[in-house]
């Protein structure tokens, strides 16, 4: 199958910390993608690489054959667990802005997203709830049709509600020809998701596989089988 | 570019339209003020004051706010959203600089109009002869002092992207940025202007006239030496932000 992300002995330092250590990871197209693991594990660094906002110390990565830069991140929708959006925006503004900046970005699926997560456009994003935000930046990253879908924590300190609201909408924007890769901790809710994952710990990936093999051949669920790893 | 910049007017006008708004109000206030006959020179002489200042302060806070412009992608959460977007880092550098060439732009007009018919109300002749001798020699100095503002928000920008190239954390950056900064003041000093300086002074000495030579005798060459280095800066903090930078 093709490859849309390639990353080779990836490595990241900050000073003397080893955030991601020798990392190899291969993502291909039409799959959902976890890198599971404790907080501070190096999940975010390998997103944050791949999105173009960090650079790596050591190794290799590339998006589409591609190195990071302005090619990639027109093919890359990227969710950060930050709350980035520019605060004087409305949630209309936040639409504009995507539509304006991003040749991919589908007005009409955001509009009926917003619907289905009960956003309303006039709302201000600094009055959103954690939820709410949470809902939002989903709705925008989701209503891009890119190629590759880099998702950091999409559940993280979000409502039950908010959870499977999230969760059926990464689901309805799986596509065959798109790859979505989600970091989170949170597994029990996206295990039903990952077609393969990555268990990533101090830097380096300590598991990886297909996700039901690896429920079949450990005989539990991936939730379980990584509190029995961590 | 034009997108980003309409995004850069968006996220302030507000504050745009208030500090220019202030300023004009502040200009007719005092132009009504020296309307009056009751007023006699002196007062003329403090609303010009006033106004100075009034216009120094509104200077001041597009300063701040052209290095904020970009300072605050560089160091905020927004970063991530400015970052990801899929633009070479000289039309994110490009959108700032122009929102700034405009402010500037505004300021000087409301700043030189108000200022001009404020002078105008002084009733000494040499007044009247120094609006007159603005002759050509203003030109390369407009210039000068153009280049030289656009050379020192560059200047905090490199070094602000500098700092977010070497380090990630917000600990240290401001102390990293404000040594890159004046570093590049004493460089830029020492290497790039002072052989310029000294061969001013060597010929002000050879014809016999020389008195306080400084950059701004430089006319057309010390513009020319100018744009040299706000190219070099605008393509270096350009390419740090487009390839380098750790947000």
């Amino acid at each position: 199958m093709e490859q849309i992300l390639k990353a080779t002995q990836l490595s990241k330092y900050f000073y003397q910390k080893k955030a991601l250590n020798k990392v190899d990871i291969n993502i291909e197209k039409g799959n959902i993608y976890g890198i599971l693991g404790p907080n501070g594990g190096g999940k975010s660094t390998f997103l944050k690489i791949a999105a173009g906002l960090l650079k790596p110390s050591q190794g290799e990565i590339t998006i589409d054959n591609k190195k990071p830069g302005v090619y990639t991140k027109s093919i890359i929708s990227y969710l950060p667990e930050t709350n980035y959006l520019y605060k004087w925006m409305k949630i209309k503004d936040a639409l504009n802005f995507f539509k304006d900046l991003y040749a991919d970005f589908d007005t009409e699926r955001a509009r009926e997203s917003l619907k289905f997560m009960e956003l309303e456009e006039e709302e201000k994003v600094t009055s959103l709830s954690k939820g709410m935000m949470g809902r939002l930046k989903l709705t925008l990253a989701l209503s891009r049709k890119a190629k590759l879908y880099l998702l950091d924590e999409p559940l993280n300190g979000i409502d039950p509600i908010s959870r499977e609201k999230i969760i059926t909408s990464i689901l309805d924007s799986y596509s065959e020809k798109a790859s979505i890769l989600i970091c989170s901790h949170l597994i029990y809710y996206i295990e039903k998701l990952l077609d393969y994952v990555f268990f990533l710990s101090e830097g380096r990936i300590i598991l990886s596989g297909n996700a039901e093999e690896l429920r079949n051949k450990r005989g539990m669920s991936i939730d379980k089988l990584f509190q029995e790893v961590f | 570019m034009m997108t980003l910049l309409k995004y850069e007017i968006y996220r302030r006008w507000r504050w745009l339209v208030l500090r220019y708004v202030a300023l004009i109000i502040i200009g007719i206030i005092l132009l009504n003020r020296v309307a009056s006959p009751a007023y006699q020179n002196e007062f003329i002489g403090e609303s010009i004051g006033k106004f100075i200042f009034a216009s120094l302060v509104i200077f001041i806070i597009v300063i701040v706010e052209g290095i904020n412009m970009l300072k605050e992608d560089l160091f905020e959460e927004c970063g991530y959203l400015t970052f990801t977007i899929p633009k070479k880092g000289r039309t994110v550098l490009a959108s700032k600089l122009v929102l700034l060439f405009l402010q500037l732009s505004f300021w000087t007009m409301i700043s030189i109009g108000f200022g001009s018919i404020l002078f105008s109300k002084l009733p000494y002749p040499e007044i009247v002869q120094i609006e007159t001798q603005i002759n050509f020699y203003l030109f390369p100095t407009v210039l000068f002092i153009l280049t030289a503002f656009f050379n020192f928000v560059l200047m905090v920008h490199f070094s602000l992207t500098l700092t977010k190239t070497l380090l990630v954390n917000k600990r240290y950056s401001s102390l990293l940025s404000t040594g890159i900064f004046f570093f590049l003041i004493y460089f830029i000093e020492k290497v790039y202007y002072g052989p310029f300086l000294n061969q001013l002074n060597h010929v002000s000495i050879e014809i016999g006239s020389r008195s306080n030579i400084n950059l701004l005798s430089g006319g057309y060459p010390a513009v020319f030496l100018n744009i040299i280095l706000t190219a070099i800066f605008f393509t270096a903090t350009a390419y740090l932000l487009e390839n380098k930078i750790n947000i």
